[in-house]
């Protein structure tokens, strides 16, 4: 190797020195600012899930939603008022739904029943729904789950 | 030349070429146990990778026992490339750990911690208690079954310090059990009192090594002929650019660990539920997990927790004030190595020890 | 008038005493000799008595034992046993001192059931009351200790229905309780703890004990299988099974052993329950063939797709979404199968259809946790690409810095 190629070469290793390092620092840098960039959904549906329009919900109806990985029932009794709970049936973890001809939420599976309350009242169901609340703001249902 | 102008602009304001020319004529001891003298560097680089992880973790995380878990839950599912930071943030702390303890051993083994450097080795050993403390507080964080329990335990032994361990127990649980209070408290140091307190001290602790160098181990002392003559190496750029290298290596690792292996969630902590089978702390407690299962439970006519937490009290204390305790004499260097290896092996059977228990 | 409240050890050791010294002076003899066993069987009915519900109640020996004044305390004669309890507990105004809500029908219930005609004809070989709520330590059926409590009652009953000598005589079979063992209401009542779960009393009834009727199996059963029985009642099945004298839901599921229904009882081949009428010809075969080709749909999606989240989670992705899914897949599952009661194909084809698509929508979710591993994995691999290539060049470099 002759003296006039020494230099030459270093040229060549630091300039493919910058290239892998700056191919290093992009992929530091990428995966940073894809972090920093607000996720598509804002925030972990932890405590609180939009639960649709207030207005839809007509008396004597219900509503399913899903609360997280589980499934949220909310309710408008008769007398208007709005209601939510946990909609995994306490018997063998159904979906339970709202009977407007009972005035009951209802578990197809084994015909379990809850009054409007949550509480177990017929049926083999043998704990009450877990209950969550229900607030609107504007015209959005709002479940909350209760700390 | 723009360049020289910028130079000269800071330079009036800041004496950057003053400490770049000190940069220049530093060097670094060049010997067959140069090695270990990459270790401090790596805790620091594991440190900094700490701080920045651990502040992105800050945007997404929320620190109440309703909300944490599932905003962990949500950093690791729902933010790109969260599982990554999350991943990373919890392995660089095991090896930010493992990194401090093998820094530790290395200084303690070459004699390192020699006049004039006693409080660099009181300063780096508090580092490594500080250490131990974020990994103890982080732990709670994501709220999860594990970490809840783990905790619970971890904090018990608090209580087991004579006179003051009630109080100690209460101040770390913030009450009197482990709850969304402790997450709070536990939360708050590990963002707030432990990075501000291991700042000051991570800066005194460079400031000192700036100020004494590189300390050359006895033995390859009496070997050069002259102890002025040990070979060294500029630490711009040879040493740099080695640090560089093993920092890179480092990062690689972790991304892989962070990939292959990420670190699991588990369940959210329920503090009505039992204690589900096989809790054991992070595996840098494991030791002392150990030790206390093995104690009898009287020793002469003293608890004998208390009398284990005392032992390991006086040891930490021991291990701290180590340069005000030994002499310079080559006779009281080969009893700090010994009992050096002793603690070492002592350390490493407990935790065998436990991780045997732990294995199925 | 003077009423002894509690019947002590000692008490009771003396009224048989009393009964001893009022027989003959032979038969005396003898029966001291057997004094130390009565001693026994009075100290133990005495101590019974103590926690017994009567006894709380301020009832004293003498309310069944009649002749206690007299120093009599035998047992009333089994057939005479149900009308003395009846002479209360048939008494509505006076239960009603005690506790306002008890039933006052049990006696007129006994008289339909097998026991009582049995026992109103003047066999004493069946069960009275006393057999099911025991005679000195008699407690309320919410009392987990009674013999009549969700978790005993099978244990009671079977005494003597899973006894075979002694149902031979009735020319009985003693299998029952054994059968129920191994039924999906005895794990629901044992291993989950599901005191709703029914035992024998909640079909065949606990006075009024008797096989429920041809006609009525759907009633018993439609208690809790609500939905099924509603499903069946509205089906053609329902009046041939009538015409031909089955006893509805028991064609297919039998009666004490009932099991968690396997898709393979649907079905044309062997083993399937449908072939008891049906073979593969005609409509009815292509239907039932067809319905159980999607319950096998069904089952295989939702096993794949299980099996795809499960692989997922264990490579430490969050695949909360496919989950659910499957979740609502599993519904359908229950939906869909429950719906087989119809015996008709289209409302059972839809409902399985929405659950063969949320299982692919969990499986779905679970190829996307997949490929986005693959893509972790590949971005890994190119990033540690540059970082080789960046710590090759990197130590080449350091290899030719000038020596020091």
């Amino acid at each position: 190797m002759t003296h006039a190629e020494e230099p030459a070469r270093r040229g060549v290793l630091n300039w493919l020195l910058g290239l892998w390092g700056g191919g290093v620092l992009a992929s530091i840098v990428y995966p940073v600012a894809r972090y920093l960039a607000p996720p598509d959904i804002p925030e972990a549906a932890a405590l609180s899930t939009n639960a649709g329009s207030a207005q839809a919900l007509a008396p004597n109806s219900g509503r399913v939603v899903p609360f997280g990985a589980r499934p949220a029932i909310v309710i408008r009794t008769p007398a208007g008022e709005l209601r939510a709970f946990s909609a995994t049936c306490t018997h063998l973890d159904c979906t339970v739904q709202y009977r407007p001809d009972l005035q009951r939420i209802w578990c197809a599976c084994h015909n379990g029943e809850y009054d409007l309350n949550g509480r177990n009242v017929a049926g083999p169901p043998p704990r009450p729904l877990d209950p969550y609340d229900a607030n609107v703001t504007g015209d959005e249902i709002v479940i909350t789950r209760r700390a | 030349m723009t360049d020289g102008r910028w130079r000269a602009w800071i330079d009036e304001r800041f004496p950057l070429d003053d400490v770049l020319e000190s940069l220049r004529h530093k060097r670094v001891p060049h010997h067959r146990y140069s090695i270990w003298y990459y270790f401090g560097g790596m805790t620091l680089f594991l440190f900094l990778i700490q701080v920045g992880t651990g502040a992105l973790l800050l945007l997404y995380y929320r620190p109440s026992a309703t909300e944490a878990y599932e905003s962990v839950q949500f950093i690791v599912s729902r933010v790109p490339f969260g599982w990554l930071v999350r991943s990373i943030h919890a392995w660089a702390a095991n090896l930010m750990v493992a990194s401090a303890f093998a820094h530790l051993f290395s200084v303690l083994f070459l004699h390192a911690y020699r006049r004039p450097r006693e409080l660099t080795w009181i300063s780096g050993f508090l580092l490594l208690l500080l250490t131990l403390g974020f990994g103890f507080t982080g732990y709670l964080l994501p709220w999860n079954e594990v970490s809840f329990f783990a905790t619970r335990v971890g904090t018990d032994i608090a209580a087991t310090v004579p006179v003051v361990g009630e109080g100690l127990l209460r101040f770390l649980r913030g009450g009197d059990d482990v709850t969304g209070a402790t997450l709070t408290r536990l939360f708050g140091f590990h963002v707030a009192v432990l990075p501000a307190v291991a700042t000051a001290l991570v800066a005194f602790h460079l400031l000192l090594v700036q100020r004494h160098g590189m300390s050359v181990p006895p033995s390859i002392e009496q070997r050069a002929a002259d102890p002025g003559t040990v070979r060294s190496i500029p630490f711009l750029p040879h040493f740099l650019l080695r640090d560089l290298f093993a920092w890179t290596a480092v990062l690689a690792a972790l991304a892989a660990l962070a990939t292959f292996f990420p670190w699991e969630l588990g369940a959210k902590a329920d503090p009505f539920a039992p204690a589900p089978a096989g809790i054991r702390p992070e595996w840098y407690f494991l030791w002392a997990f150990e030790t206390l299962k093995h104690v009898p439970p009287t020793v002469a006519g003293l608890s004998g927790e208390v009398v284990a937490v005392a032992a390991m009290g006086l040891g930490a204390l021991a291990a701290l004030l180590l340069p005000l305790l030994a002499g310079e004499s080559p006779r009281a260097r080969s009893v700090v190595v010994w009992a050096g290896a002793a603690a070492l092996l002592f350390l490493s059977v407990m935790t065998g020890l436990a991780l045997r228990a732990a294995a199925p | 008038m003077t009423t002894v409240r509690w019947c002590d050890g000692a008490m009771v050791r003396r009224c048989a005493r009393q009964c001893v010294v009022q027989r003959c002076a032979l038969v005396a003899c003898l029966l001291l000799a057997a004094d130390a066993r009565a001693q026994t069987t009075a100290d133990a009915a005495a101590a019974a008595f103590k926690d017994d519900v009567h006894a709380a109640a301020g009832l004293a020996c003498s309310a069944c034992h009649r002749s206690a004044a007299a120093g009599m305390y035998d047992a009333p004669a089994r057939t005479a046993t149900a009308p003395l309890c009846a002479t209360c507990h048939g008494d509505a105004a006076y239960m009603r001192k005690f506790d306002p809500q008890l039933r006052v029908d049990q006696f007129a219930q006994y008289r339909t059931s097998g026991h009582g005609k049995r026992m109103e004809a003047g066999d004493g070989r069946v069960a009275t009351c006393n057999d099911c709520h025991g005679a000195h330590g008699v407690r309320r059926v919410r009392d987990a200790r009674s013999p009549v409590a969700p978790l005993n009652v099978v244990a009671t009953c079977g005494r003597c229905h899973g006894d075979a000598a002694r149902m031979a005589l009735f020319g009985r079979q003693a299998t029952a309780p054994e059968e129920w063992s191994a039924s999906v209401h005895a794990a629901a009542l044992v291993k989950r703890g599901d005191t709703s779960a029914p035992t024998c009393v909640s079909c065949h009834g606990s006075h009024g004990a008797t096989p429920p009727g041809v006609a009525s199996v759907a009633n018993v059963c439609a208690q809790c299988h609500l939905r099924e029985a509603e499903l069946f009642r509205a089906s053609p099945k329902r009046d041939i099974f009538e015409a031909l004298g089955q006893a509805e839901c028991l064609v297919c599921h039998g009666n004490h052993r009932i099991e968690s229904p396997p898709d393979s009882w649907v079905g044309v081949q062997e083993g399937a329950v449908c072939t008891q009428c049906h073979d593969a010809t005609g409509d009815s075969g292509a239907a039932i063939v067809d319905i159980r080709r999607r319950l096998d749909g069904l089952q295989a999606a939702l096993s794949a797709a299980d099996a795809i989240l499960t692989r997922a989670e264990h490579a430490g992705m969050l695949v909360d979404e496919g989950r659910l899914a499957l979740q609502t897949a599993r519904e359908h599952q229950v939906q869909s199968r429950a719906l087989v009661h119809a015996f008709a194909a289209a409302p059972f084809a839809k409902t399985a259809d929405e659950g063969l698509a949320a299982a692919r929508r969990a499986h779905e979710a679970g190829e996307a946790a997949m490929r986005e591993l693959q893509v972790r994995r590949q971005g890994l691999g190119v990033a540690t690409l540059l970082v080789l290539a960046f710590l090759v060049t990197l130590w080449a470099k350091i290899r030719r810095l000038p020596p020091a």
